[in-house]
């Protein structure tokens, strides 16, 4: 019995392992690379021979105020977008799966925004808040309200971007719960139905709690892709007026790509890592123990 | 029913406003691809014929290469995209699969030793010794993998890691921000192709890329969704005493193909999309989609028009795909194949 | 197609053709790359076919998005992976890529097609550490564009003098640039006076640059406009500096709405489309307006040379110097694209071969009329072939829009760009600080204070020493005697 259930067990090796050696082969230089860079003074231009300096890196970095900066304005962004596009999604995932008309087109259409270039959807974006030629302060004036400075006023730079990191991946949401709804199985709520348990307890009773596993694992996935929003900042606003819209990644890829300060950059990422990582556990651990209350 | 009539009717409103609001934009890009530069720098035009009179001087422009080689982008994009979206999401499903069906052990301990043992190695062979990037890694490699697994035999003190944990460590691959991993993964590369062989601007070389990057989606989503898959099954097949890679090929996953669906085209997308590793990894034969249509943000300025005909082309492809996946997507095709 | 048939052509006209290729670099393929076409892009292409038809050689040209360019030829030539064998570079970028190119060969260094080349370019700007290490293919600089439909109108004319006193003409200081751009802000007529960038990753910082050469750049102290030649401190926050912020923000106010978030891009084609009377900008926006401005900008473009001032800071006295007579000190923003050859190239030698192709008078003579290519004119014979340029202009507009380059150039108190090795980083916190500053959130003076202080902390991060003697070389001043 012992040995045959671990033969059994055994082959789970053998559907692991090929993920996983996959990742560490691609992933595990570029880490150690990064370790070790992130404790010395890395600049490519001017050519300086790397020096060892310890922490001086990331005391640097945790002094700084723009990095606390860039921290606050991603935070922001991120959480507030995330938030708008699971309820929105989700709302939409219902209206889909209880095909209101025009299902079938819908479901083509609202895919779309998610499969287009963060990048495109920038430019794209860039062309229609543009506050001379562009048709949204073509509205705006056509309502009275004059030439709304979207992109240099910095609270409504922010909720630009929070509104087109919303238009784009709102789709990915209502993708993966309906996948989700579909999922379900009917029974139970054929079971509510004849038991004339009404649509909204319907609802928070027995739709939301069975989904509430797929839900974690996509806010989850939407707030750590959203953390490294660049794309948008770096073309809508180049992470102005000044530094008010500057995401981390952005900083990132100023220290990194334009001024080549490698050793600081790798410090940054790496004390970027570990902030989401604690921030991940905890937000799992939340979730793991509303899971097991509601399932 | 009565009370669903109301939240039908919001349903339907929410729908047919997202809808507009998703699609306004694209129309948009659609039209501006057609506008001559005057019917864009004299303000916002919308219908074509009645504000602007339309050309297809910004494709003529596109075709020929004038901002860029355009077909290559193209074939470039689609076969990388897709050989690594099918690649991530069978051995991430393969990966989910057994995270969900088996219970896995890892000692802290022996992951600290792997850690010690892959960076301290390299520092001392690369560092030390002056031994080529290549050959220190593929060395460190090795031997922390081994050490590591020997050492996990061993009843170490310290915490277990689960299931979930290895879940994490996936997911956690994506938070480091891309910028510096990608220029080491670019000096990695470089390295490899001074022995010979050639990664950089290569078809194997990117694809690895690209599915090394999919992967922590496919594991964590395909997880989700095989985790909801009734156990009964399978455990009749295992009576039977059919193998399990039988089992998963033959039923497990024909029975997550919503989620098998769901979780391709969200790989697809972000393969699709990414920019920061094509820029740095390709040179002039595999260059993708991405880094075209951020080459239209020029210097010259926003030539909406040229922007307007790459997005197009970029999303065209994509079109196709959502097409398809919506109509796999129409509830009762799929739910019925659980029962 | 055309490559097809050239080389059909020439196999066509006898077995000969071996003795075609003159130097024979049969086989060898070279890895041209730049920025997105068409600007620079398509000239090298076009380049590429006559160089390959004369040498049996092929060219492949790569392109790459502009704001990727610098970390993606720096990547490649400091890890010396060999990808590229031409790069098409700007300027600013020279200090910081010098280490990895290759010297140009002396043969290209002599004779009349060298002389041909303006001194400016020649020996100023593709010169590093006494070394030519770039070669010029292109010339750029900031001017005035105007329009002659409103200048040359007799009643527009009259009411300028009417309400400023003096005639209508193309602004010889920055008041009176000023002046014409509230005179013809007229929003209710949907046209503003100006159009200049000021986004932050917008290639502001040359505009506010333009700005400040007329009033930092003191004749008696030559190179003194960015730091100070002596001790490498930071010059921006000085008097002339604060004036030309001040005048820089100030014309916001006659700029369309949204101004804010313009880039370089952004000002071009409202001066094309009429939106603006005139703007700030390199020589781009006058071929845009004759390409493609419509019937109602036919003929209407003129060009100037960028205002000056009759007071100048001197930073050794701590006062403003006067002078006679309006001073000019045209600003060579962007200096125009350079052709560098990296060191890691596997096939130098035709490598300088093809750059010697791209910016002979021939080729680039070519390439100056030809639309969208992106070059400007750089040599002597460029600006004396005014017929060339019918196919845009007419007479009097090729006229303005040479003469106005020629004049820059030739100015003796000619302005160069900022080139210092860490370019981005000084840069970026200018960036910063301006974009603060336009958007009211500081004062001037409190930001460019910022900025100064920033810059000379980073001078002393990267060894006062070795910025000085960067600074000075890159101003054409002989090193200190110590």
């Amino acid at each position: 019995m012992r040995s045959s259930a671990a033969k059994r067990d055994g082959i789970k090796h053998a559907f692991l392992w090929p993920a996983f050696l996959v990742v560490l082969l691609i992933s595990l230089f570029p880490l150690i690379y990064a370790l070790t860079v992130s404790f010395q003074t890395m600049r490519i231009v001017p050519p300086t021979p790397p020096r060892f300096v310890g922490v001086q890196n990331y005391a640097e970095i945790l002094q700084s105020g723009r990095f606390w900066g860039s921290m606050w304005t991603t935070t922001v962004i991120t959480v507030l977008s995330v938030v708008l596009e699971y309820v929105l999604g989700f709302a939409l995932a219902l209206a889909l799966h209880h095909n209101v008309p025009g299902s079938s087109l819908y479901r083509v259409t609202f895919l779309l925004p998610m499969f287009l270039a963060p990048v495109g959807v920038a430019l794209i974006a860039r062309m229609i808040f543009h506050p001379y030629l562009g048709p949204v302060n073509d509205l705006m004036r056509a309502l009275g309200l004059g030439n709304v400075p979207f992109l240099t006023e910095p609270n409504l730079a922010m909720a630009v971007l929070i509104i087109v990191e919303v238009w784009q991946w709102t789709p990915f949401v209502t993708l993966l719960m309906l996948a989700g709804l579909q999922s379900l199985p009917a029974e139970v709520f054929e079971a509510a139905r004849v038991d004339n348990v009404p649509a909204w307890r319907r609802f928070w009773d027995i739709t939301f709690p069975m989904l509430l596993p797929i839900s974690v694992a996509v806010v989850f996935i939407r707030l750590i892709e959203g953390f490294k929003v660049i794309d948008t900042v770096f073309v809508l606003t180049g992470g102005g007026p000044g530094t008010a819209t500057e995401t981390l990644t952005l900083f990132a890829y100023n220290e990194g790509f334009k001024k080549f300060n490698i050793g600081m950059t790798s410090a940054l990422s790496f004390t970027f890592l570990i902030v989401v990582i604690v921030f991940g556990t905890v937000y799992l651990a939340l979730a793991q123990r509303l899971t097991r209350r509601y399932a | 029913m009565m009370e669903g009539r109301g939240y039908r009717r919001t349903g339907f409103i929410l729908a047919l406003v997202w809808f507009f609001l998703s699609i306004f934009p694209l129309y948009f890009v659609l039209v501006t691809a057609f506008k001559p530069p005057l019917a864009v720098s004299q303000g916002p035009t919308y219908l074509p014929f009645v504000d602007f009179q339309p050309t297809l001087q910004a494709f003529r422009d596109a075709f020929a290469g004038l901002r860029g080689d355009f077909w290559g982008p193209i074939v470039s994009s689609v076969l990388v995209s897709v050989t690594a979206t099918a690649l991530a999401v069978l051995l991430g499903a393969m990966a989910a699969y057994a995270l969900v069906r088996f219970e896995f052990r890892i000692r802290l301990l022996s992951g600290v030793i792997f850690a010690i043992i892959s960076i301290g190695g390299f520092l001392l062979l690369n560092g030390l010794w002056g031994l080529r990037v290549p050959y220190s890694m593929a060395i460190v490699l090795v031997l922390a993998l081994v050490v590591s697994v020997l050492a996990n035999r061993l009843p170490l003190p310290g915490p277990v890691m689960k299931n979930d944990d290895v879940t994490f460590w996936f997911v956690s691959q994506r938070i480091f921000p891309p910028i510096v991993s990608a220029f080491a993964l670019y000096l990695l590369y470089t390295e490899v192709n001074k022995l010979g062989l050639r990664l950089t601007d290569s078809f194997p070389g990117l694809v690895l890329a690209y599915t090394a990057f999919g992967l922590p989606f496919a594991v964590w989503l395909m997880r989700d969704f095989l985790a909801t898959l009734p156990v009964e099954v399978e455990e009749a097949a295992l009576v039977d005493n059919i193998g399990r890679f039988r089992i998963f090929f033959g039923i497990v996953l024909p029975m997550a193909r919503p989620g098998l669906i769901a979780t391709s085209m969200i790989v697809l997308a972000f393969i699709w999309n990414e920019f920061l590793f094509a820029l740095l990894l390709t040179s002039g034969k595999w260059q993708t989609l991405p880094i075209l249509l951020a080459g239209q943000n020029s210097s010259r300025g926003d030539e909406w028009w040229a922007i307007s005909v790459a997005a197009l082309f970029s999303i065209a492809p994509m079109i196709v795909v959502a097409t398809i996946l919506g109509r796999m997507m129409r509830s009762g095709l799929l739910t019925g194949s659980i029962k | 197609m055309k490559k097809l048939l050239l080389s059909a052509a020439l196999t066509v006209t006898g077995g000969a053709a071996v003795a075609q290729c003159s130097p024979d670099y049969t086989g060898v393929t070279l890895t041209v790359s730049t920025q997105n076409g068409p600007a620079i892009a398509s000239a090298l292409a076009a380049a590429a076919e006559s160089w390959e038809a004369r040498t049996c050689g092929t060219v492949n040209v790569v392109e790459f998005p502009f704001g990727e360019l610098y970390p993606k030829f720096l990547t490649a030539m400091s890890q010396q992976t060999g990808d590229f064998d031409v790069i098409g570079f700007v300027p600013a970028w020279l200090p910081d890529f010098a280490p990895f190119l290759s010297t140009m060969p002396a043969e290209l260094q002599e004779g009349s097609d060298w002389e041909d080349i303006h001194p400016t370019y020649r020996e100023r700007l593709m010169v590093w550490n006494d070394e030519v290490k770039s070669a010029t293919m292109d010339g750029d600089m900031h001017m005035l564009n105007l329009r002659s439909d409103l200048l040359d109108n007799p009643e527009e004319q009259a009411a300028f003098e009417a309400k400023y006193g003096y005639p209508l003409a193309p602004p010889e200081t920055w008041p009176q640039y000023l002046d014409q751009a509230e005179f013809f802000n007229r929003p209710d007529q949907g046209m503003y006076g100006t159009a200049e960038a000021y986004k932050r990753g917008g290639q502001q910082f040359w505009y506010f640059f333009s700005h400040a050469s007329a009033y930092t750049n003191n004749p008696n102290n030559p190179g003194s406009m960015f730091f100070d030649p002596e001790t490498m401190d930071a010059q921006i926050n000085n008097p002339g500096w604060l004036r030309a912020l001040e005048e820089y923000k100030k014309a916001l106010d006659f700029n369309p709405p949204g101004a804010l978030n313009n880039g370089s891009g952004d000002v071009r084609p409202l001066y094309a489309g009429g939106t603006v009377a005139m703007n700030l900008d390199w020589a781009d926006s006058g071929v845009l307006r004759a390409t493609e401005g419509g019937d109602a900008a036919e003929g209407t473009v003129r060009t100037a040379m960028l205002p000056g001032s009759t007071e100048i800071w001197n930073h050794k006295t701590q006062a403003w110097d006067t002078f006679p007579e309006v001073v000019h000190s045209p600003f060579l923003a962007f200096g125009g694209w350079q052709l560098g050859v990296p060191a890691d190239s596997a096939n130098p030698e035709a490598a300088w071969d093809f750059v010697k192709e791209v910016i002979s008078p021939a080729v680039s003579g070519t390439a100056i009329v030809t639309a969208n290519s992106g070059v400007n004119p750089y040599r002597f014979s460029h600006y004396d072939k005014l017929d060339a340029w019918s196919s845009i202009f007419t007479p009097e507009e090729a006229e303005s829009y040479l003469g106005a380059q020629r004049a820059s150039l030739d100015a003796p108190n000619v302005a160069l760009d900022l080139r210092l090795p860490g370019f981005f980083s000084y840069t970026e916190v200018l960036e910063i600080e301006l974009s603060k500053a336009l958007a009211g959130e500081v004062e001037p003076q409190a930001a460019l204070d910022a900025i100064a202080a920033e810059w000379d902390r980073l001078t002393d991060e990267f060894g006062r020493d070795t910025q000085l003697a960067a600074y000075r070389a890159s101003v054409g001043l002989p090193p200190l005697e110590n």
